[in-house]
């Protein structure tokens, strides 16, 4: 990739800042043809980064020194599949969730679409740079902008909820500070290549401060990907956020997850000596704990939201187990769900919005009424067997919904069918004797994507199926067609199971693979430019 | 077109019909029929046409790349079995649609039915001929789906959605463990292709695995087939229509366990874990279902029951493990399907007449439909087993094989009995099901006066009944190499010599058939009578499965609200504690396991000075804690003092840039925050007023205490561990060498942030960027707490002392007394917009850059704000803050992109001396440009901050609750 080609990597965040310093100058007529604009563009430049990954036959990651300054002097931007896949999930996310907002959450308050995109450029960076420091600005550019959009749209509940998130990630961002000054301390670097060559190298002595430092890191990270029990913040957070918003939150748990996933493999991974997958139990066993919350979570939540929120949970804590495991086939499995869960708990966030408007009543799920044992033909005469015919945009919406709850449950014909063998499949690979907790992880999991469909099938039949509740809702197009773009694109990962699944194994071989990384990132031999 | 080709139309045609059935009109009900019918014969053709291969014990294979690094492609396998249950399938449903032609009702949408109808066609023949386990397992849930939208199809009825959520339960967790099966069973024989796994059978059976991976098939073998205990959601699935029920509820779906038995039997089958999982549970199903139905009094409920107990009895035959009974089961799958199917179609009939389908309220219906009548006598015979009718045949065998000895065990013994004892009952209840329904005189009017239904709407009965006789009196001719077509697949080299005669001889198995038959005439004269009145089934309805199902959903959903509320909190407080310790031990692990050690750079010594200096600033931060409850501004003030500490600290050690940095940072915040605290709420000074502070307040508040010392104390060790290790050769190294060579500045904290790290400072300006906007945007919408509306105490009392004299307007006292640093502030106005400048444009060799002097430029601002009061500042000074903050970002992104313009990447700097006359040579860097940009947006985000602050004061008081601002309205 040389010339012109090569600055694509750069575009992710320039082009939604530019976009939103235009805006901010402009007035509100051509904003949302701007904001619509930049994220289409983001997918197409997304795209264009995630062919040439794929293009390549070997490991390929390319890398963008800013300023011309070489690694680890002056900051890179590193693309390589990963980086590559999670730009691409954003940026869909990005587009359909904005195109849902054009419809009529837009107008829900001021500057809805700077901060938009502004988090757009957070999340961007955040996938895309190789520098940890800088990784704590993107943090903070996506963070800052998320708290602008959970308030979007005011109200007691949305300020509330609001200021508790802004209350928990800042004191998470001074834990990032300490953390990241800890590694510099020990190591006198933030470039991440430059310390995946030094880290080997640490003296003994010093092993513990690494440790240390890293773990505070990591704790950051987990909050931020909501393991129990510093995610608490996270379901009420996105359930009082705007719908799109939300859908768009989507990915800010995967943030986390991404992190942890790309440091513990570069920088702890087999090779980084003393301190080699310190951490994978602890991984193991808090993704394990956020499973099972999350699906005490969704068993007993009374809202849609709740739901979706609880699954983010779950998501996230199947994501650390996986990355818990170390093993390449769970990885690859996770890959796969990392992509089918996100896009799933967007399109559902939508979703829920659009059956929830039909409702008359926001917190519907109602409790099971039953008479007792079956035996009398009483019950029959009474009812009408003459079916309802259901309205075109309620059959929308139902089927919508019933897709996502499919995705979320795991179940077929979407893609969390596939990605959850995967998962297991892997697990059961592992060794000869399955371990007792890869059981438990296998249990939890399973019982999780039950979890979900019992909560969405009871939800679904009271909000969908129960005569009162049966109001057309109004919905515009333009509401339809972001949901089908994200429910089509995990039709298609089930379709094409075959080549996706192969691109996320070479992605996972290619993580642990700290030669080709630092190759691409460093100038000179590695071994020598820590030493200029 | 190839046999693969054609295999894998046959599987997709009915989801292509599904698709274009939801897009008929809702009333196009001929349409959707003539378009499922056509589906379900051409597959029937289609698959009738590949039976010659399969006729030589050929086995076709179509295989198309799905998933290959998992070993799941998509195969499709036509074997002699498969062929037999896709042909049921098909010739089922082909019959079905017919029949549901004329009985769903013109106002239904039927559309939607067959729509949904179809695609559980395809998705059943897809469990039937997927030559792949994961496959299986895939389409084995999307039957499951299907069912549950088929039986809330009349969603309406609180019984349908009850029967459709029951049942999805069951069969979707059956579903589960049956794929976690599945996936075990995979992993043993070294693939997922059935081939793979059928041709494994010694490497199965001896994996340590083999009784997990059973257990888990065999509950989803069980759930599907409604086998006790799972067997309770098939009644409840009834709520649908009837064509669903005899399609999905007795011929094809609750086969698909069957059906598995049945393909796995050769490798699954042979242990005594295989016999005693599995042949006491087909007993106990059998036997359960039998009785239940006797006291039905819907015919569909009895007609459930009565599948049930079939379902139980071929469950029963394949856990015997012998081959004839793997022959006897395969056999009777395909005559209960024929027999019960049609019960159902009559029933279905017998409920559209009459209007009812309870049998006590039946009665005499020969009178009024003979021929159904006809139809449905020959089909309950079959059911009881009467000679020369299918059901006979398998019962046969059925009776042969349990009179066999099989384990040795007491369930040999047993089981003789148990199997007559139900068949009498099987008997039983066919009778009462007749001579209720057809015969007795009903008790009092019926609903509606019957006649016999349209002449096609009987088709599909006599075409079944038909078959019934053809197969019961010529079953070799019939469907003996079908039979043995499947029989040859099944078994294989074990397939065993049996007979299709009808006639035997006198032999045992006849004459348990003929006890049963008397049994049950027997049984029925004496009670018959009595059934009538029967409101639960004695005995078994005690069990109430139903009932402590959902008990067990209730109790499991109360359990996940107990320990969601137990493991999780909504409340901010525990949640920023759980934090903390995590943090905290986090940190702390690595040294519990590996030591802690200082460094070799021992202590230095202190100075005195400085030491007192950070006494002072750690007790300001200190007292500022203490007071930040209640005393906020006391709080600000010791805060101020604490930065100013640290300003100092940072000149001590040699850094003048930050020193500035900090100082004016400090002097901006301070100021911004004594502006917010106006609005804040009035504290309670005393929560517990009277009483003392309870003991778990006292104990929590205390816990805090130790954590915040703890933490404090773990900083500073952490923090001493690094200092005193020596410096590593860092990256910072580089800088200091090479900031005026190759940045072009001398203040090299300046070239970092404009330069080396640009990036970070573009990325920083942004935050501060959104920070600004997002507070904005905050307080337009803010609602100051009742307690702060009013106007403070100190401004009352000038407003009352100027309305008391007569020479003076409200406002003046403030007036006169702000007058002399009024004056002073507007005339530094200038002296600090220059010195802005001068920060500015020296920054990058000295102390200053344009976040420097973008603060002290908002200084000048906040002064005039301060001095004039917002009305007067904003009729004179206009500052349009958004517009500063959007040139700004794009000042900066647009001179870092300005180098693709020369073919280096973003933010590559230039810098030459440029020969300015009378000035000299001035130093040009194009990271000057980048700073103007950072300077504006620092200054346009303060100062909005501060006019979003400012305005606060001069809004209208609204005495009521304030109607919140119109969405979008905006300000500048």
């Amino acid at each position: 990739m040389t010339g012109w080609l090569h600055h694509l990597i750069v575009l992710p965040i320039v082009l939604p800042m530019v976009a939103s310093a235009i805006m901010l100058l402009l007035s509100d007529r051509f904003r949302q043809g701007i904001a619509l604009g930049t994220t289409a563009l983001l997918v197409a430049i997304a795209a264009a980064l995630l062919m040439q990954t794929m293009a390549a036959g070997e490991p390929w990651v390319g890398s963008y020194r800013l300023g011309n300054w070489a690694a680890p002097f002056g900051i890179v931007l590193v693309v390589d599949r990963l980086s590559a896949m999670m730009l691409m999930l954003t940026s869909v996310l990005g587009f359909t969730a904005l195109l849902y907002a054009l419809a009529r959450w837009d107008r829900a308050g001021p500057r809805f679409h700077v901060l938009f995109l502004l988090l757009l450029m957070g999340l961007n960076g955040a996938f895309l740079t190789g520098d940890i420091f800088n990784l704590f600005v993107f943090f903070e550019i996506f963070l800052a902008a998320s708290y602008g959009l959970v308030l979007h749209g005011s109200g007691q509940e949305r300020v509330s909820a609001g200021f508790h998130y802004i209350s928990i990630n800042v004191a998470t961002s001074l834990l990032f500070l300490i953390g990241v000054s800890m590694l510099y301390g020990v190591t006198g670097t933030l470039n991440m290549a430059d310390l995946a060559v030094r880290i080997p190298n640490v003296p003994p002595e010093d092993v513990t401060l690494l440790e240390s430092g890293a773990s505070i890191l990591g704790i950051a990270f987990l909050v931020k990907a909501g393991t129990w029990p510093l995610g608490l913040w996270l379901p009420r957070t996105y359930a009082a956020a705007a719908p799109p918003v939300a859908a768009m939150f989507a990915i800010m748990s995967k943030v986390g997850i991404y992190i942890i996933l790309r440091l513990s493999m570069l920088l702890f991974g087999d090779e980084a000596g003393m301190a080699a997958s310190f951490a994978n139990d602890w991984l193991l066993i808090g993704g394990m704990a956020t499973i099972a919350f999350g699906t005490v979570g969704i068993l007993s939540a009374n809202t849609l939201t709740g739901i979706a929120g609880h699954y983010i949970l779950v998501s996230s804590g199947t994501l650390l187990a996986a990355i818990g495991t170390g093993s390449e086939r769970v990885l690859a499995g996770a890959l796969f769900y990392l992509v089918s869960s996100t896009l799933a708990i967007s399109a559902f966030y939508l979703v829920v919005e659009l059956v929830q408007r039909g409702s008359a009543g926001e917190e519907a799920v109602s409790e099971p009424v039953f008479e007792d044992e079956y035996v009398g033909a009483h019950a029959v005469e009474e009812d009408n067997e003459i079916g309802v015919a259901i309205p075109a945009t309620l059959a929308i919406i139902g089927g919508g919904f019933a897709f996502c709850a499919l995705l979320l449950s795991g179940l077929p014909p979407l893609s969390g069918f596939i990605a959850k063998f995967a998962i297991i499949d892997g697990l059961l690979a592992q060794r000869q004797t399955v371990a007792p907790q890869t059981w438990l992880l296998i249990f939890l999991i399973l019982g999780a994507g039950f979890a979900a469909l019992i909560a969405t099938m009871r939800a679904g039949i009271d909000m969908i199926w129960t005569p009162e509740d049966v109001k057309t809702p109004a919905l515009d197009i333009v509401e339809a067609v972001p949901i089908a773009i994200l429910l089509t694109i995990c039709l298609s990962l089930m379709l094409w199971a075959g080549p996706v699944m192969s691109f996320m194994e070479a992605t996972v071989s290619n993580l642990d693979d700290r030669a080709v990384y630092s190759g691409a990132v460093l100038p000179e031999p590695p071994a020598e430019s820590a030493r200029p | 077109m190839t046999p693969q080709h054609l295999l894998l139309l046959i599987v997709a045609l009915p989801f292509l019909g599904s698709f274009a059935a939801a897009f008929l009109p809702t009333r196009a009900r001929t349409q959707a029929t003539l378009l499922a019918g056509l589906i379900a014969v051409v597959g029937a053709v289609g698959i009738g046409s590949l039976y010659p291969a399969v006729s030589q014990g050929q086995i076709l294979l179509s295989v198309t790349p799905w998933l290959p690094s998992l070993d799941l492609n998509l195969t499709f396998r036509l074997s002699g079995v498969s062929w037999l249950f896709a042909m049921l399938v098909l010739v089922m449903g082909a019959l079905v649609i017919l029949y549901a032609r004329y009985y769903m009702s013109d106002e239904d949408p039927v559309p939607r039915f067959f729509s949904f109808l179809l695609a559980f066609m395809g998705s059943m023949l897809g469990v039937v001929l997927s030559g792949n386990l994961i496959q299986i397992a895939f389409f084995w849930e999307v039957t499951s789906l299907f069912s549950f939208l088929l039986i809330g199809y009349w969603h309406h009825n609180q019984s349908a959605r009850d029967g459709a959520r029951m049942a999805l339960m069951v069969t979707g967790a059956g579903g589960i463990c049956l794929m976690l099966g599945f996936i075990l069973l995979g992993q043993m024989a070294g693939g997922f292709s059935l081939d793979t796994v059928l041709a494994s059978k010694d490497a199965i059976h001896s994996s340590p695995y083999y009784p997990l991976a059973l257990a888990l098939i065999l509950i989803g073998c069980f759930t599907k087939s409604a086998q006790f205990p799972f067997h309770f959601w098939l009644p409840h699935a009834m709520a649908a229509p009837t064509p669903v029920s005899a399609y999905l509820h007795s011929a094809t779906m609750v086969k698909a366990g069957v059906f598995i038995l049945i393909l796995l039997w050769p490798v699954l089958s042979g242990t005594d874990l295989w016999y005693f999982a599995v042949a006491p549970i087909g007993a106990i199903t059998l036997l359960i279902g039998a009785w239940v139905a006797i006291f039905q009094q819907d015919l569909k409920g009895l007609l459930a029951y009565s599948t049930i107990s079939h379902l139980g009895l071929i469950v029963l035959l394949l856990g015997l493990g012998s081959p004839l009974a793997a022959v006897a089961a395969i056999f009777h799958t395909v005559n209960h399907a024929t027999f019960k199917a049609s019960l159902f179609m009559a029933a279905g009939i017998i409920d559209h007449e009459t209007g009812t389908r309870d049998i006590r309220k039946l009665g005499g219906l020969w009178n009024y439909m003979p021929i159904t009548a006809t139809l449905a006598m020959v089909a309950a015979a079959a059911m009881a087993g009467v000679p020369l009718l299918n059901g006979f045949l398998s019962k046969e065998m059925f009776l042969a094989e349990v009179l066999e000895d099989h384990s040795g065990t007491l369930i040999d013994a047993v089981l003789p009995w148990l199997a007559t004892i139900a068949s009498a009952f099987a008997v039983l209840y066919s009778i009462r099901f007749i001579h209720q329904v057809f015969f007795v005189a009903p008790p009092e009017p019926l609903p509606r006066t019957p006649h016999e239904p349209p002449p096609w709407m009987r088709r599909p009965i006599e075409i079944l009944v038909l078959a019934c006789l053809l197969i019961g009196i010529f079953p070799a001719a019939t469907i003996g190499p079908f039979l043995a077509s499947a029989v040859r697949d099944t078994l294989g080299d074990q397939a065993p010599a049996y007979s299709l005669a009808v006639w035997h001889g006198f032999n045992r198995p006849l004459f348990l058939s003929l006890t049963a038959l008397a049994g049950g005439l027997i049984l029925y004269i004496l009670f018959g009578g009595r059934l009538n009145a029967a409101k639960a089934s004695p005995v078994v309805g005690r069990l109430k499965a139903r009932r402590t199902f959902e008990a067990v959903v209730e109790r499991g959903i109360a359990i996940a609200g107990w320990l969601h509320a137990l493991a999780g909190t909504r409340r901010l407080q525990p949640q920023l504690r759980v934090l903390m310790i995590f943090a905290l031990a986090a940190a702390a692990l690595p040294f519990l396991f590996l030591g802690y050690s200082v460094g070799s750079e021992r202590w230095t010594g202190v100075d005195p000075v400085f030491a007192l200096l950070w006494l002072i600033g750690g007790s300001c931060a200190l007292a500022a804690a203490w007071t930040a409850k209640f005393h906020r501004l006391a709080a600000l003030i010791l805060v101020g003092a604490a930065g100013l500490a640290t300003c100092i600290s940072f000149v001590w050690l040699s850094a003048p840039d930050l020193a500035l940095t900090q100082l004016l940072v400090e002097i901006v915040t301070t100021v911004l925050l004594l502006l917010g605290l106006r609005w804040l709420p009035k504290r309670q000074p005393d929560i517990w007023p009277e009483t003392r502070m309870p003991v778990q307040v006292l104990a929590r508040r205390g816990g805090d205490l130790a954590i915040a010392i703890i933490a404090g104390l773990g900083m500073a060790l952490i923090s001493y561990a690094v200092m005193t290790r020596p410096v590593t050769d860092s990256i910072a190294d580089f800088f200091t060498r090479n900031a005026y060579a190759e940045g072009g500045g001398t203040n090299i904290v300046n070239v970092i942030l404009v330069d080396f790290r640009a990036f970070d400072t573009l990325g920083e300006i942004t935050v501060l960027a959104i920070v600004a906007i997002t507070v904005f945007s905050l307080l337009r919408r803010f609602r100051p707490a009742s307690d702060s509306i009013e106007t403070p105490e100190q401004q009352r009392v000038q407003a009352d002392f100027d309305r008391r004299h007569a020479d003076r307007e409200v406002g003046d006292t403030v007036t006169d007394a702000l007058m002399v640093p009024r004056l002073i502030m507007q005339w530094m106005f200038p002296v600090i917009i220059t010195f802005a400048l001068y920060l500015l444009l020296r920054g990058h060799d000295l102390p200053g850059g344009g976040f420097a002097a973008g603060i002290a430029m908002s200084i000048g601002i906040l002064l005039q704000y301060m001095a004039m009061g917002t009305r007067e500042v904003e009729d004179r000074l206009m500052v349009l803050p958004i517009n500063w903050i959007g040139i700004g970002m794009l000042a900066a992104a647009l001179t870092g992109a300005g180098a693709w313009l020369f073919g280096y990447p973003l933010l590559t700097t230039f810098f030459r001396y440029l020969d300015v006359p009378l000035i000299g040579e001035v130093p040009a860097a194009s990271a000057l440009l980048f700073d103007l940009g950072v300077f504006a947006v620092v200054v346009g985000s303060t100062v909005l901050v501060l006019i979003a602050l400012a305005h606060q004061s001069i809004r209208t008081p609204r005495a009521a609750r304030p109607a919140e601002p119109k969405a979008g309205e905006e300000q500048g």
